[in-house]
């Protein structure tokens, strides 16, 4: 049975399933059931240093960079409307293959073109993250996080992070105007 | 003051609150102001879930409408009552029969007591119905979001998010009745549409309550699409329909009224229901009325109203029969029957009951091949012998 964390909360991945070591990251949301614009919502990983910044451009994983330069983090693609059943997009993370100088993976979820779109996570309903043994296809860890948003445009959903020897999941929830430019800045990316 | 935008929340008292919302009327166009108690599925469990002007108290009186005249309607809600299994209610607006959008109204505000508002930006906006916003649990604390969204496609749609059937009717849905503004800005518009209550398969019954005026004269009227120029659905042959009556009163009096053997009933004298006169033709503006003393009303059990195919094939559909119920002081309460009664020739229309004094309307178009077998389906209990006019 898989542990459903709060805003905050945290798990030790290696200790709930010392098996893991290929996971897959699910991120979900539901879809617009109003009438109006569709909510086009990407989800990002950003590979962190101890400094809590990239190293480089090649540490943001989202839809025009699908996969880490070491292949540690491949994201699935991207899914224009939420629809479909369970996660809405997919990133694939080999703890393995994480480079010893990455000290933590965020996962965010921004909505395209929200400004312009006028949406915000409020209006987003059924937002989750979960983490799931590639191997075994069991759910580790889940975090249902539509209450911990409101008006902001993008959302740290969670985050992996070393802990000594271990890998830990901690659930964020923390939201951000601005979207995706906004978080990658935060992260110590720079866009012209 | 809190002031959400669409998406924000914030928690909101716990006790009995009020929410008004105040919108600028567009002329020519009703907006109706309607409250859903929602299950955790998001979708209403019944009928009475819905509070509007048809309807203003739901939930044991947790859910009121407290006010509803043009620019402003104003509910009472007391969230520490209301049932357990309601997660949500959502505070909608809908445009009557989708005669405008949204982006006419020039303002539209939620009002929260206790210091919550939401502006809704109406500005470019399309939809003809609108969640304007929903109060929901959140770890045992109610809270209010502001939602701002809604359907082009008006009413059906919305109704429809919230599990509710709308049927194909042209008829406006119960969550449509609109509210008679008391001082309109706009020309006088017909009372008669501006009060309507439809009975259909998603809401098939309503309660008037009691009024210590009684309830006057109740007047069930009948009528349909007589195909008398037999081009309409290639018929020559006219329709004829007989409308009638099963009745029981308190005293186990029971008998039916039809214009069939002449039973045509009194309205001062038990039973206290009259059949108008027969309309053999249906030229007749207005088709068949049925009559019923509301000052009686304490003395009469059920009324089961249903129409008889006397001559013509019994295509119910083609009829475009309605029966209306007119009770002084209270919405019309329309039902259609607009489904297929195959070959039988007779149809139950509607239940009246006396529920503790309160006249409880069901619609039921079911149909049978006589009065006979109505009857045992209704558990009535009489025996029938064959009559003729």
């Amino acid at each position: 049975m898989a542990l459903s964390l709060s805003k905050g909360g945290n798990l030790s991945l290696t200790k709930t399933d010392p098996s893991l070591s290929k996971l897959i990251v699910g991120l979900g949301w539901d879809p617009r059931v109003t009438d109006g614009t569709e909510f086009d919502l990407d989800a990002s990983a950003f590979l962190l240093s101890s400094t809590g910044k990239v190293r480089g451009e090649s540490d943001f994983i989202f839809y025009n960079q699908l996969k880490s330069l070491d292949g540690s983090i491949e994201h699935a693609g991207d899914n224009r409307t939420g629809a479909g059943d369970g996660d809405d997009e997919v990133l694939k993370v080999d703890l393995s293959r994480v480079p010893a100088d990455v000290d933590k993976v965020a996962f965010t979820v921004t909505i395209h073109d929200a400004e312009v779109r006028n949406q915000n996570f409020g209006q987003v309903g059924g937002a989750f993250i979960r983490i799931v043994n590639e191997v075994t296809g069991a759910e580790v860890v889940r975090y249902d996080l539509a209450e911990d948003a409101s008006t902001e445009t993008a959302m740290i959903f969670a985050e992996l992070y070393r802990n000594g020897a271990e890998w830990k999941f901690r659930a964020i929830g923390q939201g951000y105007a601005g979207g995706l430019k906004a978080v990658a800045n935060g992260y110590g990316l720079e866009f012209a | 003051m809190t002031s959400l935008v669409p998406g924000g929340n914030a928690p909101v008292a716990t006790g009995s609150i009020t929410v008004e919302i105040a919108y600028s009327p567009i002329p020519g166009a009703d907006i109706d102001v309607s409250a859903f108690a929602l299950a955790e599925s998001g979708k209403v469990r019944s009928d009475n879930d819905m509070c509007f002007y048809g309807q203003p108290n739901v939930q044991g009186g947790a859910v009121q409408m407290a006010d509803a005249s043009s620019g402003r309607a104003v509910f009472n809600v007391d969230l520490s009552r209301l049932e357990a299994a309601v997660d949500k209610v959502a505070l909608t607006a809908t445009i009557h029969e989708n005669k405008a959008s949204f982006d006419r109204v020039a303002s539209l505000k939620v009002t929260v007591s206790g210091g919550v508002e939401a502006q809704i930006p109406t500005s470019g906006m399309k939809e003809t119905a609108l969640i304007l916003g929903e109060f929901y649990r959140r770890q045992g604390q109610w809270k209010f979001r502001c939602v701002a969204q809604g359907f082009a496609g008006g009413l059906a749609p919305l109704a429809t998010h919230f599990g509710v059937d709308i049927a194909d009717a042209p008829a406006p849905s119960p969550a449509a009745a609109p509210t008679p503004p008391p001082a309109p800005p706009a020309p006088a518009k017909s009372a008669i549409s501006l009060s309507k209550v439809t009975l259909d398969k998603s809401r098939s019954s309503i309660s008037l309550e009691k009024t210590a005026a009684g309830f006057g004269e109740i007047r069930v009227n009948l009528n349909w699409n007589r195909g008398k120029s037999g081009g309409f659905f290639g018929k020559s042959k006219a329709i004829d329909l007989d409308l009638g009556c099963l009745y029981e009163l308190q005293d186990g009096e029971k008998s039916v009224i039809q214009a069939l053997g002449n039973q045509f009933g009194e309205l001062d004298y038990e039973p206290f229901i009259k059949l108008m006169g027969d309309d053999r033709t249906g030229a007749v503006a207005g088709g068949e009325w049925l009559h019923i003393n509301g000052k009686k009303w304490s003395e009469i059990k059920r009324i089961l109203i249903f129409a008889f195919i006397y001559e013509g094939a019994p295509d119910w559909k083609a009829t475009d029969g309605v029966v209306t119920i007119f009770v002084p002081g209270q919405p019309e309460i329309e039902v259609r029957l607009n489904e297929e009664g195959g070959r039988l020739g007779c149809c139950a229309i509607a239940l009246l009951e006396n529920d503790n004094g309160a006249v409880k309307v069901t619609r039921r178009v079911d149909f049978h091949s006589n009065q006979e077998p109505m009857d045992k389906a209704y558990g009535w209990g009489m025996r029938w012998r064959a009559g003729s006019k």
